[in-house]
């Protein structure tokens, strides 16, 4: 598992440090996958919405809705359509990515687990909603989804009659089944909705917006594409016919062509054992974490800023239980705590000046203590013999920070730079223990713990509260937000910093020379270069989307064959004779229970036999449908079979107790190629029904 | 002696403030007197620390109350905090560069930040908080 993971990082890391240098950190579009996905999930919302108002829903308006949607009005309806397929492409490609990162990054483990197991079901959620999406343009994609997905869900056998008989031919087809697709297709996005809102409320100060200019970017990128290359129909359904070569969604149908290899009910073990499996991703293996936060009260007085920091929402302020006059108190609830420390850093009360008594602040890290932590600060300083001096404060995820010692650098570690309280940066330099003070974090606004680094910037820049003082001069204060790969970039930063200080020296009394802290600069891309940078990100996600949302073909027949199904529903003869009640029976019967006969509940199976040019090619008995097995019998079976004219027989056996068959039929057939060949049986209609399905159009007719 | 005597007109009117005030008032007080009279300046800078750390506090959780409560002076206020925080400030840089802590004059300071700050901004919070 973390080789695998090593091997992701390995994939990610570099990807996000180019990113970065082309789109800044605030808009790296790898840190913003989740945000990106909300947005896109909106402007499928927002163009389905528009769609819907010009979509009919019909057996054949479907198709031609959509298709004067995109030919008529091109200019915004088409647009829109387009825009509604490429964005719920490009929303599987966020999402995917989104999963894999978080999993990579190992931020899904221990008392993280909530995001990601909710964020299973949507996954599930995403796939129903475009698989629905796909059914209701009914042209030939839409037919082969359509039957596929109905077959799939046959395969379970939970259904009395197979969905799948519905599509048997043309004249089955009712507009009502458009009505409840499209009924479906807007449900569930709604509990998707729903289930999105649940995945991030674990996140204190969630967001769910990207940066304005990363959005209207991804929003170009799609328009671009739905204008270059629009989104349309293929040819419309015939159920008649088999689709043969179909253009293909392989965002979201990829499962589809598995199905010819792997039997349903494999498929669908697969799918759901693969869920479950990934759903107990966050104990595979448990996290071994340190013990979380604990708050002392006699160093709380209820002020809240830990509350208000903690990223996880682990902290809530609770009436105070000590009898002192204050209204809250601070309290940790133990399985959401990440043991990152922020909290700490948040506490007015954490500040390394006192020396009174043991330092304790208000809210602690048992396992991290700053009391240690001022120890340790003091021990390293103290064994720093050269200038400039610097105390590196690094995170346990930076690039290396612990490598950074030597007889200059004093390196103390932290769960997480937010972790430090602003007054440290006071204390080093007001008294002496060091030249300057380097915080090496995560990579900008991709930090392990969601917001040290903002938090630590907010603070230095007296953005947030506690503040680092106004007289803490910003130019010994250095920042430098890299991930783990780039351990070039530390160094160079901290050389840079030193030769910063370097140049400085002795102006020790110089006031705070800015509001922020001290960064290495000038290893930016110039900015035409960023920007060709961007337009190559936005170029390569739509020509992905655009792409493999119809390329490759998918050949779901070869050229020369055709299908052949056998299905019927049938209920076969009651396992016993009704008989009329003798008229003793009838008066021991309450007056409202009378009747003439009575029948035993019980049918007999149904066999049926195929036989395709005199060979076997079916054999099936079929039990009765219903608890007390007094239902139809249901069969439902398809065979490739090479065009051209074949004999079939068929024979089958309702009555159990007789031998022989009770109905047998022969034809001979001419399949072209590509042609649906429907067996069906009706014993209304005398029996086998050869090329049509039984109960046509004039039962099932459009309301 | 007692560096400074709480006075009923420094309470604002609310509980936790008010009981926090008179803490720390008792936690000058008591420290001040456990100082006694060695006063070198890393004790004395250690006092003065532990001071600073609570009227940090202190001031902390007044600045939630004033935000919960939509005071309309928060800014001025919290400035006011942070000009007193920056007075203890530069009172601690001076003992840890060796100064001698002036008991009489630390009381005078002492006295000002508290009456000086409760007369005005804690009491235009009280009356705010009254309307």
């Amino acid at each position: 598992m973390n080789a695998l993971k090593r091997w992701l990082r390995a994939c990610f890391l570099p990807l996000e440090s180019a990113c970065e240098a082309a789109f800044g950190p605030r808009m790296n579009p790898i840190t913003q996958l989740g945000t990106l996905g909300w947005f896109l999930f909106w402007i499928v919302t927002a163009s389905g919405i528009y769609v819907y108002a010009f979509f009919d829903t019909g057996v054949t308006q479907a198709w031609q809705s959509l298709e004067a949607l995109s030919r008529g009005q091109w200019w915004l309806g088409g647009i829109m359509r387009s825009l509604h397929r490429y964005a719920s492409d490009a929303l599987v490609v966020v999402v995917l990515l989104h999963a894999l990162r978080e999993f990579a990054m190992d931020r899904m483990r221990g008392n993280r687990w909530f995001p990601w197991v909710t964020g299973v079901p949507l996954v599930w959620f995403l796939y129903a909603c475009g698989i629905t999406g796909y059914w209701l343009v009914w042209d030939r994609l839409a037919q082969y989804v359509a039957i596929a997905t109905s077959e799939w869900l046959d395969s379970i056998g939970i259904f009395a009659e197979p969905i799948a008989r519905n599509f048997l031919d043309g004249s089955h087809l009712s507009g009502r089944f458009f009505t409840l697709m499209a009924y479906i297709h807007i449900a569930l996005p709604l509990a998707m909705l729903l289930a999105m809102w649940i995945h991030i409320q674990r996140h204190a100060h969630a967001r769910v917006n990207p940066p304005r200019a990363l959005g209207i970017g991804t929003f170009a990128a799609l328009v671009a594409l739905s204008i270059a290359w629009p989104a349309m129909s293929q040819a419309p359904a015939n159920l008649d016919t088999v689709p043969s070569t179909l253009g293909f969604d392989w965002f979201y149908l990829t499962v589809y062509p598995l199905l010819k290899h792997t039997g349903g009910r494999e498929l669908w073990a697969i799918l759901v054992g693969g869920s479950v499996l990934l759903t107990m991703l966050p104990w595979m293996p448990p996290l071994r974490k340190a013990p979380p936060a604990r708050v002392d009260l006699a160093n709380c007085n209820g002020c809240a800023r830990c509350f208000a920091d903690c990223p996880f929402g682990a902290i809530t302020m609770v009436r105070r239980s000590d009898g002192l006059k204050f209204e809250q108190e601070a309290q940790v609830t133990a399985d959401m705590c990440m043991s990152c420390g922020i909290c700490v850093g948040a506490c007015p009360t954490a500040t390394p000046f006192r020396r009174v008594g043991k330092l304790s602040a208000g809210i602690e890290l048992p396992a991290w203590g700053v009391a240690t932590l001022r120890d340790e600060l003091v021990a390293a300083a103290a064994r720093l013999t050269s200038g400039p001096k610097v105390v590196v404060f690094g995170c346990t995820h930076d690039a290396g920070s612990l490598a950074l010692a030597d007889d200059s650098t004093a390196v103390v570690r932290l769960p997480c730079v937010g972790m430090l309280p602003p007054p440290f940066l006071d204390f080093v330099l007001s008294r002496g223990h060091a030249d300057g003070v380097l915080i090496s974090g995560c990579a900008e606004h991709d930090c392990y713990e969601r917001l040290g680094d903002q938090f630590t910037l907010q603070r230095i820049a007296n953005q947030r509260d506690p503040n680092l003082r106004d007289r803490v001069p910003r130019d010994r204060v250095a920042v430098s937000w890299n991930n783990p790969m780039r351990r070039g970039a530390l160094r160079d930063a901290l050389a840079r910093f030193r030769a910063h200080l370097g140049e400085m020296q002795p102006a020790a009394a110089a006031k705070s020379t800015g509001k922020d802290a001290w960064r290495a600069k000038g290893r930016d891309w110039a900015p035409p270069l960023r920007y060709a940078g961007q337009l190559a990100a936005y170029v390569a996600l739509a020509a992905f989307v655009g792409f493999l949302a119809t390329r490759p073909t998918y050949a779901y027949l070869a050229p020369d064959e055709a299908l052949l199904k056998l299905s019927f529903s049938h209920a076969g003869k009651p396992l016993k004779p009704c008989r009329r009640y003798t008229p003793e029976e009838l008066a021991r019967l309450p007056f409202n229970q009378r009747k003439p006969t009575t029948c035993e509940r019980g049918r007999w199976p149904v066999t049926v036999e195929l036989d395709l040019d005199g060979k076997p090619l079916y054999r099936g008995t079929h039990e009765p449908a219903g608890l007390w097995d007094d239902g139809p019998s249901s069969a439902y079976a398809r065979f490739l079979v090479p065009a051209g004219r074949h004999r079939l027989d068929a024979r089958l056996r309702d009555d159990g107790s007789k031998q022989g068959f009770d109905y047998t039929a022969s034809q001979v057939v001419d399949l072209a190629a590509g042609q649906n060949f429907v067996v069906d049986f009706s014993a209304a209609d005398g029996g086998f029904l050869f090329g049509r399905a039984a109960g046509g159009a004039s039962q099932r007719s459009d309301p | 002696m007692t560096l400074i005597q709480w006075r009923d007109e420094f309470r604002i009117g609310i509980d936790e403030v008010d009981h926090e005030h008179q803490e720390l008032v008792g936690l000058i007080n008591s420290l001040h007197a456990a100082l006694g009279t060695e006063r070198s300046g890393d004790r004395v800078e250690a006092y003065l620390g532990e001071i600073f750390a609570e009227i940090s506090a202190h001031f902390a959780l007044e600045e939630k109350v004033m935000r919960a409560r939509h005071y309309d002076a928060v800014a001025a206020h919290k400035e006011d905090h942070e000009r007193l925080l920056d007075e203890l400030r530069d009172l601690m840089d001076e003992q840890a560069g060796g100064g001698i802590l002036d008991d009489e004059r630390f009381s005078a300071r002492l006295a000002e930040w508290f009456s000086g700050h409760f007369r005005t901004h804690d009491a235009r919070l009280h009356k705010f908080l009254a309307r």
